[in-house]
Order: C-alpha cells, then structure tokens, then sequence
C-alpha cells in the first residue's frame, strides 16, 4: 500500500509551516497514517524551503514506515506559493510528467540575484512555464498572490483550498476547513481564500490577470506633430513616436517635440523600420534626460497623489503625509545654470575638492502647501532649461551618438542598432548617471569609433558593442566591461596584423 | 517607535518573541495513556519530564532549540514538577551542567546544536565523562547534516569515540525516539556514562504520535532539597590521580556494561527478512529512507536488517551473530570518517567472521544520505553481492527519473536564481553593511572577519562582505594575526548573542590584553535572532523577573575599552561616519561601535498585536511606510545593490519607452527608513518618498488634510 507524496516548496514567510500543520491534522481527523516533515533552519529568513508529507490510504497499519526525504520520479502533489519554486522543484527531478500534479502560484517574487541586476535579470519566465506543462502530469495554476489579495487571507490558504479542489487526497473538504477552525488563527479569512483556492482548482473561478499598464504621457496641441509623424513614419513605429512627442512636449515644450522628429526624419533616411522604432524610444527617453526640473515635475504632476495613495493603501479619508527624499550637489546645481557659469562652479569645486562631496540634504514635505510649492517653483523653471549646462552637453552628446547610427548604418545595420541600443547604459542620477555615461564613453572609443573608422568589420562590430553592453550592465564595479573590452582590443590587433 | 533602543524597551512580552508554544505546552501535560501529537523534538522534551528529570538546561540552535524555547514557556508545569530550567549563555555551560549528576542521584537534561556545540562544550564533556555520573545524564543534540544544515563539517560521532560517552540515533518515528530519550537515562545511570542522543533535522521536525505517561517529580528538586552537600570523594573530581582510574573504569567496566544493557533491553531493532545470506546495518536515523529504498527496489521485508539506535557502543555479539553466516552485509552510515564501518571490519576480522562488508565501497563517503544517494548504494551492492535478484525493473524506473531530470534542467536552461537567506525586512543590522559598503567606496576593500548569526547573511548577496567565519563570537579572536600586517584596520563583526556566547572573553579580552588596534561592531539586536528570538543577558527583561540582566556597553567600559560608540542602525549617515573615525582615529586599541536596534522580528511581533488594539479602540495610529516614484526610477538598482530589503522588489516599468524594470516598495514595508537612508547616504536618486498614513485621525487632521489638499490641487493643474 503506498502512500500518497507530497512536496511543498515555500519562501520563508509565505506559511508553509502552517499549510503543513493543516493537511497533517485534516488527515489525522480521518484516521489517515500521516508524516510530514521540514528542514526550515535559516531558510525561513527570505530563503527557500521545501516540506515533505506522506498519508497512507484508508486501512494502512500504523506500523508502516514513512519517508522523510522526497525521492525523485515518486511525488505525487507538489504544491509551490511561487512559480520559480515550482521550477525548483522540477529542476530538482521531483516534479515528473508521469505522476506529478504540480498546484502553484504563478506570481514572480524574484531572488535578490534578478533583483540587484543593473537592468532586467529576471528569469525567463516563459522557460518556467514550459517546463511546468511540459514536466508535470496536471497543473492547477493561477495566480494565488492575487487570489490571496482578493480574498483577504493568506498564500497557504489559497493553496490549501487548491489542493482540496485537486481532489488528489483522500480527504473532504470539511475535514481541511475543520483544520483551519481547529488551528483557531485569522479564521475567517482563511476560510475565505481555502474557498477562492478551491474555486479557482475547480474551474469555478475566473481570474481576471492582472494587467501591466503601461502609462501614456498627457498631452494637448500636439495633433499636427503626431499627423506629420503619421504621415512620414511606418506605422509599427507610431506607438513609440506618438508617445515621444507627447513626453517631449510635457517635459519641454512643441518645438522640442518638433526637434525630435526632425531628428528622427535623418534616421527614417536609412531606411529601417525596426532602427527606427529603437531610436525613436532611446531618443525620446535620453532627449527626456533627469534633472531636477523634471523630478519636480514628477513630484508635483496632478496623478501623482492619486498613485501614492494607491501604492500605500491609504484608505478613503486617511491623511496622508509625504516626505521626499533630495540630496543635490554642485553637479546638480550646476546642472541648472548656464554652461559659463556652471564652468567656474564646478572649477570652484574641484580646486575646493567639494565637488562629488558637498551635497544638501534636503526633506520636503510635498503634501504641505508650502512644501509643494518649492517644487512646483522648480517645475516652472521648465522655460529656463535650455539655457542650462546640462541641456548643452546632452544634446551635443544626443548628436554625437545620432552621428554614430547615421555612420554605421551603410556599414550594417545591425552595427547601427547596437549602437542606438548601447544608449540604454545611460539612465539615473548621481553616480550612476556618471557610470553609465563613461561606460558609454568606454565603448565608443573602444568599439564604436574603430568600426566606423574602418579597422574592425561590422558585424564584429555589432557583436562586440553588444557583449560590451551586456558587459556594462553585469557589473556596477566595471570589471566585466574592462575584461570584455580586453579581448575585444586583441582582437582588432590580430585582425589588423592579418591585414598586414 | 525605531529610534528607541532595544536596551530600553518595557518589558512587554516574557514569551519566546518569534513563536508561541501554547499548544506545544499543553500537549506537555498529558497524562498515562493519552494520545500525543506532535514533532520529534517536543516528543522528546515530553519523555524527559515522564523520565523525572530534575534539571534541564541548553543552549539554542537548530533543529533542538525548540525543546528549551517550550519549557521556558511551561515554567508553571516546571515549578509544579520542581524541574529547574537553565538557559545557558553556551554549551560549554549547558554541559557543566550535567555535574549535577556526578554527585547526585539527578536526572538531567541538556541540548545543543552538534557539531559546533559539542566543540564549545569539549572540555566539560571530557570531565564529566571522566568520572562519570550517578544520576542518569542525556546530551541531546541537533546532528545537523545535509540538506537544509548550516554545519556539515563534522560528525558528533567522534565526540562519542573519544569522550567515552554513549551515543544513541534513534529511527526517527516518535515511539521509538521516546523509548530511546528514556532507556537514556537508565542506560546512563547502568553505566556511569552520559548519553548523548543525536536527532538530524528532518527527525527533530518529523510529525507523529505516542501513548503518554504521566510526567514524574524528580525525588531531589527544587521542590525537594537536599540538607546535605554529597560527602567529599575524590574518586568524583576529574584530576588525577582520579583521572587515571576513570581512564580505566571507561573501557573496562563502563563499555562492557552499556553493551550488555544495549543487548538486553533490546535497544536496537532486528528487521527479520529471508535472505539469511545478505544483511543490512544502518543508523537508526537513517532507516527509514533505507526502509523506502528497498521498497523502491521491490525487496522491503526480504533482508535482514540490523537497527542501531544505538551508534556506539556496538554490541560486538550482537554485530558477530549478525554478520556471520551470511554473504554480505552492507553497512549504511551517513557521514564521515567511516567509524561504524571500520568498528565492524575490525570485530569480525578479530572473530575471524569472512562476511564480506560493504559500505563506503557502494555509498558515498561524505554528504547527506537521500532517497537517490541510497537507492544508487543498494544497486551497487545487489549487483555485487546478490545477482539473483532482479533489479532490472527498478533499476529501469530509477535511470529513468534520473533521465527525466536532466531533460527537465536542459528545458529550464541552466541553473535557477539562488534563494540565499537574507536579513529580514527592517532589519536593524542592514543599514551597518549598507554603511560598510559605502565606507569601502571611500577608503577601499577592508578585511572584515565574520561571525555566526544573522549578520553571517552579509557574506551572501548582494552585500558579499567578509573574508572569513571562525565559529560563534570569535570574529574579534580571528582578526588577531590578520590587523598586525594590514595598512587598514580591520573590522570585525559580531552579535549579541556571539558576544555573550563567546566574544566577550576569546574577543574583547584578549584583544584588550594584546593591545589589539581593531574595530568591532557588536550588532546589539536583543536576542539571539537566527535560532528563533532566544532571550540573552542584554535582552530587555530576563525570563525571570523581568529585569536586564548585563549592559554590553557597561561591560565593555569595565573592561576598559576607550574608544566606544552607541549608535542607532538605522541612521546609515552617522553608521558611515562612526565607521570612518574609527578606521582612522589616532587611538590604537580596540574600537567599539555598538550598533543598536531591536530585532524587527522580535519588534513586529511584539508590537502588532499592540497596534491592532489601539486601532479597535480608535485611536489615532500613524503608519509609515516607504515607497519608489516609478516615473522618477530609471531601473539601475543601485538600492537593492545597498540594502537587499526583501521588500524592496523590481516591476516592470509602466514607462512605454523604456524595458528595464523598475524598483518598487512592496506592501512588506514596516517603515524602517533604511532605503531613504541609504538613497541619501549614498546620493542615490530622488526616486524614494516615505508616506505617513494617518489611521483614525483627529479631527484636526482631517481638516487640515482637506485644506491642503484644495490648494495643492489648484497649484498641480
């Protein structure tokens, strides 16, 4: 007689000791011979950990010996509050598509390796799902996260109510609900979402998923930029042009949203519709570049509180306070004045040694009248900003990078989209805003320019400013890139020695 | 409410902070012939009070912390009983306290985590085993090997050989693990010896049930006190020439004895089976995933199969009868050296028995013996010693799970994101490493010596600091030669609990005495957090009366320490600062930086139930939690990189232009302010806002959120 197997994977936090306690009880309830057993030790601090049940079926001797490990090829449910557990779990061979009825939650929480990339390091999640359909025997999968939210209760309910609705235990509902009375905690909203997970393991429930909006930027006056771009660009290109204008006219004003399209007009000329599309997007987002006329902005825009309140749920009728978080320095003030003077500036605080040291730490209380209109004052210097240093030095580097597309395009278009993509590296504030830059720099001199110089083929090219950007956004400390640019340097030795 | 120092708080809660153990203390209670419920580590704190123990001490850790953490909570069912409860400062007084028994006629208890806590407690083992004990003595330890494990290193194994002490490894099934916990006792009483009893993690944890007894009063207690001191008998105290004689005792009388008593009360299982030409040997603890690999091969129930539940000593006729006549024998045992393996090639070889042993032939030496690493052996050792059988079904099955495996991780692509244990949200002792971080943007890579505890997470992602982990309140002890021939000072780090566990003395005394030029943060949290919140003697309010006990920064100033610094974590800006003036202050001794703030675990559970009251009775409770502008975020990450908090995640950005996710503020948030913090101390970017959410408010408050509300909605249009 063999018992039924049952592995569940858990983030620390998410219940599991718990889940465990009640499918043990459920089945003690019906005289079920049961075991389970877990190896929490450290993990239950934002780590992984798995727990591993067996219940013999009706009639079994007590005396049976019951496993405490999983056996690989031999589980039967595994349950996982998260999808890359799930994966865990079949990566680990537990998970079979002979046996295994595999009930999870599709929701990402990412480990703190996706999470502290300098861009996107999540995993694929495609991959994951592939691997679930393709290596369990049945799924029951839904968003549980969500399910739990909705529900008012916790994680491990909802799974709990999804491992009753597989109807894979020999064990009733009642008997499940019973456990959760029993362990006397959060009762009702535990009931609450074992009832919403065995609705959805049911086919009872529909689960709306949840939508990633993207947010479009208001703007009025601009119908007869978006007509011109209408009438000039391919229309897979609209989507992101549309949306440059808009942005462009919100963080300056028409003409520079007029500026961006004749700028793109130059690169149409190349006739690619998909670099177009990269530029037209990196364009609009380096021509938007951060500084603190655009953060007030941001603090200060109509939907703003609306969002906040959202994000922090606050409920109707709560106040709210916001305290913002600012840290200037000379670079940023000199950021907002013309370049002569922001020149002398900077030369003062070089030869002070204050530059990248003297910074003004400041708190705002953007929901005070007083508060809000600091910043709403250094919004309004919007009309200033392109008399500013930093406007001068971005759009001479916008066009530089501009030159370096336009260059490499006749070469190879491919050379000419690595280029365009490479302005990705260029993004935040502060020091990062300086780190991205001179990777940038790095790249250039060392790839970019001897490609359209003639001394390294394109396509080598075009592979070589890719792994150096992957290369750049690896490592904050540069040393991936250093390497990376390395080889990339042997290699235009070698190539040119074989040319002589 | 986090600006106050964990040293200051009222004492609100006398319980374990992290868990509580209501139903745990009540199944403790039980009478003759109820039903018990419950893990393998209360089934033994439940077999000890049935087995009239008068004392019962420890020091935690995982998997047995729990066995001390229920009784602090059952001190009404202790007083009753007259059972005194220690909590020890380390195991090394946890086994001192077993000399109770040398003299009296006492039953008691200890536990600890093995094999780091068996070293602490090395030299009292040594001489208590020396002279032995009257009342019967049981050492229970966490043999914490393999899976899930913190400490593989060793095996307790050793300690048995060497100290002469008996160790029992019961098969993890809870009948048989509190028969064990109590013929400890009478086995040690039998023989002089002190018993230690060794549970793996998964049988600390394991769920099951027993038939109670009642619990018994120890005939010497705290409630029945002895009017006399034991008479003076040199033969009791560990020093020679006493010593030579306990030598002698041990081998000659003691171990013939346990092997009799092991024999006649038949503490190991004989599994019957009809293959009277092949055999099996396995550790208690391991049975039963030998018990399901043989089932998987289709032979369960058909080898012989000897069950030591207890691992030393062996009984040599018992091994002797075993083994003769039959073919091949296979001994399973986790772990190594070999030292089962090689007691038994020796016995037979002296009895002149030609069984053929298997065991780390067919088995692997080190690691952890799982379904897949035994049911590989018993292939290995059919196929060798018994080709009658036919294993090509089974065989096919498991090759078969291996191959799905592998097709499975070649779908996937590669290895998976890592789930390393981290520092908890809020945690007081991030903001430090944040600040180390910084520090090192400044001046370089320093040599930081870590120490046991949460703050041992620092070595893992993203923070990635430390050079090494010498044991448990040793980081000071283990900068000793490194600071010597380092430009930079060093900086070592250590808890609270490490303090008092061992750092005090083998740390701070020691550098004080060489005149060490070191810096050592002593994060002051409270409690020993990683095993579960324990109370230490810096804690607010003792178990007892509710008083502090002992003040570290006292203590350290009574030892004469100059260079001393208080500073509350959170503040990352003064952390940062602190930190640079002792790497480069003119003082030449030890620097200390009390790093303080209560762990917010121990805080969150303290204070919710507290919050949640006063928000039932209406009154005004401000809520603050931080929180990212996803529109001012350009998804570099940079925070996460500094602080690591788990409630600091990424999500796709809701900007159409641009791919790279940004970072956001999950509702896990308990408003430490450390991403502010860090956002500010390390010039991040403006992203960070911190949001105060007024639940029942005032009056007052409505109107004046009202009013600024209209006006500022007038300016934003």
């Amino acid at each position: 007689m063999n018992p039924v197997t049952i592995l569940i994977g858990a983030l620390g936090g998410d219940g599991g000791g718990v889940l465990c306690d009640w499918i043990v009880a459920a089945a003690q309830s019906r005289g079920r011979a049961v075991q389970a057993t877990q190896i929490p030790g450290v993990a239950q601090r934002t780590g992984a950990t798995t727990y591993y049940i067996e219940v013999m079926p009706a009639g079994a001797p007590s005396s049976t010996v019951l496993a405490l490990n999983p056996a690989i090829g031999e589980v039967d449910v595994a349950l996982a509050t998260e999808l890359l557990e799930a994966g865990r779990m079949i990566f680990n061979g537990f998970v079979t598509p002979d046996r295994t009825t595999l009930i999870a939650s599709t929701h990402r929480v990412l480990a703190i390796g996706e999470r502290m990339a300098m861009g996107d390091g999540s995993f694929d999640v495609g991959r994951l799902l592939r691997a679930v359909k393709e290596r369990s025997r049945e799924q029951i999968l839904f968003d549980m996260d969500q399910a739990a939210e909705e529900s008012g209760g916790v994680i491990n309910a909802v799974l709990l109510g999804a491992l009753a609705g597989s109807g894979k235990l020999p064990i009733p509902d009642e008997a499940f609900e019973a456990a959760i009375r029993q362990a006397g905690k959060s009762v009702d909203t535990n009931l609450a979402a074992f009832a919403f997970g065995r609705g959805h393991a049911r086919g009872e429930l529909e689960q709306a998923v949840r939508e990633h909006r993207k947010r479009q930027t208001a703007a009025q006056g601009v119908e007869d930029l978006i007509e011109r771009a209408r009438r000039t660009y391919p229309v897979g290109t609209l989507d992101v042009v549309e949306e440059g204008i808009r942005r462009l006219t919100a963080y300056q004003d028409r003409r520079y949203a007029a500026l961006y399209l004749d700028r793109l007009d130059t690169i149409q000329a190349l006739g690619s519709g998909e670099l177009l599309r990269e530029v037209a997007r990196h364009l609009a987002v380096r021509m938007s570049f951060e500084d603190v006329i655009r953060v007030a902005q941001a603090k200060t825009s109509g939907e703003r509180m609306a969002r906040v309140r959202a994000e922090v749920r606050a409920k109707e009728q709560e106040p709210l306070e916001i305290t913002e978080h600012f840290k200037p320095g000379i670079e940023e003030i000199a950021a907002i004045l013309p370049p002569s003077l922001a020149r002398r500036l900077t030369g003062w605080g070089e030869r002070t040694g204050r530059l990248g040291k003297t910074y003004f730490s400041m708190q705002v209380r953007t929901t005070t009248v007083l508060g809000f209109a600091r910043l709403r004052l250094v919004a309004g210097l919007r009309w200033w900003r392109p008399r500013t240093s930093r406007y001068v030095e971005e759009q001479a580097a916008i066009e530089c990078w501009l030159r370096q597309i336009r260059g490499a395009a006749p070469l190879a278009i491919e050379l000419a989209q690595e280029i365009a993509e490479t302005a990705r590296l260029i993004k935040g504030y502060g020091d990062t805003h300086k780190r991205g830059l001179a990777n940038y720099r790095r790249i250039s001199d060392a790839v970019i320019a001897p490609a359209l110089a003639g001394r390294l083929p394109p396509r080598t090219a075009a592979d070589a400013v890719a792994n150096a950007r992957v290369a750049a956004l690896s490592d904050p400390e540069g040393e991936s890139l250093t390497r990376t640019l390395a080889a990339i340097a042997s290699t235009i030795s070698t190539l040119k020695q074989a040319a002589e | 409410m986090l600006d106050q120092p964990a040293a200051q708080l009222p004492v609100s809660q006398r319980t374990n902070p992290e868990r509580s153990f209501t139903e745990e203390v009540r199944a403790l209670r039980l009478g003759e012939g109820e039903v018990f419920r419950g893990e393998g580590i209360l089934a033994v704190t439940k077999a000890i009070l049935q087995s009239g123990v008068a004392y019962v001490g420890g020091y935690q850790g995982a998997p047995v912390s729990h066995l001390v953490d229920v009784l602090v909570e059952s001190q009404d069912l202790l007083d009753e009983l007259g059972v005194h409860l220690e909590t020890c400062t380390n195991e090394s007084s946890a086994a001192a306290l077993l000399g109770a028994s040398i003299n009296y006629p006492m039953r008691g208890c200890v536990t600890w985590k093995s094999i780091v806590g068996t070293n602490v407690a090395a030299d009292a083992l040594s001489n208590l085993a020396s002279p032995g004990v009257i009342g019967g003595a049981l050492i229970v330890v966490g043999e914490d090997y393999g899976e899930g494990a913190s400490v593989i290193q060793e095996r307790t194994q050793a300690y048995a050989l060497k100290s002469s002490v008996w160790l029992m490894d019961p098969r993890p099934s809870l009948p048989t693990i509190v028969r064990c916990t109590e013929m400890a006792f009478e086995l040690s009483e039998a023989t002089n010896t002190p018993v230690m009893m060794e549970l793996r993690i998964r049988a600390c944890h394991v769920t099951g049930e027993f038939v109670a007894k009642d619990n018994v009063p120890p005939s010497i207690s705290r409630n029945r006190r002895l009017a006399e001191p034991a008479a003076h008998n040199y033969d009791r105290i560990s020093h020679p020439p006493s010593t030579y004689a306990h030598e002698k005792i041990k081998v000659e009388v003691r171990q013939p004895a346990a092997e009799r008593f092991i024999v006649e009360n038949g503490l190991n299982e004989l599994l019957p089976g009809e293959r009277s030409d092949l055999g099996i040997i396995v550790q208690g603890g391991i049975t039963n995933v030998l018990v399901r690999g043989l089932d998987r091969l289709e032979v369960a129930g058909r080898i012989p199969t000897l069950v030591l539940n207890v691992t030393h000593p062996l009984a040599p006729d018992q091994i002797v009868d075993f083994c003769k006549d039959k073919r091949a024998v296979l001994v399973v045992e986790e772990g190594a050296p070999d030292y089962i393996e090689q007691a038994i090639h020796v016995l037979l070889r002296k009895r002149d028995v030609d069984t053929r042993i298997y065991g780390k032939d067919v088995l692997p030496m080190a690691g952890e013996y799982t379904a897949e690493v035994v049911t590989e052996g018993l292939l290995k050792f059919f196929a060798q010693s018994a080709n009658d059988i036919d294993l090509s079904g089974p065989r096919e099955r498991f090759e078969a799970a291996r191959a799905g495996r592998a097709e499975a991780q070649r779908l996937l692509g590669g290895p998976l994101p890592l789930r390393p244990p981290g520092f908890c949200v809020g945690c007081p002792e991030r903001p430090v490493f944040s600040a180390i971080k910084l520090l090192e943007r400044e001046v370089g890579k320093v040599h930081i010596s870590s120490d046991i505890g949460c703050h041992s997470f620092a070595t893992l992602a993203p923070f990635n600091l430390g050079n090494s982990i010498l044991g448990f309140g040793m980081s000071l002890a283990a900068a000793g030669a490194v600071a010597p021939v380092m430009q930079k000072r060093t900086i070592s780090v250590m808890g609270d609990g490490g303090f008092w566990h061992n750092g005090l003395l083998s740390g701070v005394a020691s550098s004080m005495f060489n005149r060490g030029d070191r810096v050592l943060v002593i994060m002051q949290n409270g409690y020993t957090s990683a095993t579960g919140a324990q109370f230490i003697p810096n804690t607010s309010g003792n178990r007892r009366d509710g008083e502090t006990t002992s003040d570290i920064a006292a203590t350290l100033k009574a030892m004469g320490v100059g260079w001393l610094r208080t500073i509350r974590t959170y503040n990352v800006g003064t952390m940062l600062k602190t930190l640079r003036e002792a790497m480069s202050t003119d003082d030449k001794g030890l620097k200390v930086i009390v790093a303080d703030g209560e762990c917010q675990l121990a805080r969150q559970r303290r204070i919710r139930p507290q919050i949640a009251a006063q928000l039932k009775r209406g009154e005004r409770v401000v809520r603050t939690r931080y929180g990212v502008d996803d529109e001012v975020c350009t998804g570099d990450h940079s925070c996460i990189r500094l602080s690591g908090c788990p409630s600091l995640v990424v999500k796709p950005s809701p900007d159409p232009l641009r791919t790279d996710p940004v970072a956001s503020v999950n509702n896990g948030c308990v408003g430490c302010g450390l991403c502010g913090e860090v956002a500010d101390a390390a010039v991040l970017c403006p992203s960070f806002y911190k949001a105060d959410i007024v639940q029942n408010a005032t009056w007052w408050d409505r109107l004046r959120w009202k009013l600024r509300s209209k006006v500022i909605g007038a300016m934003a249009s």
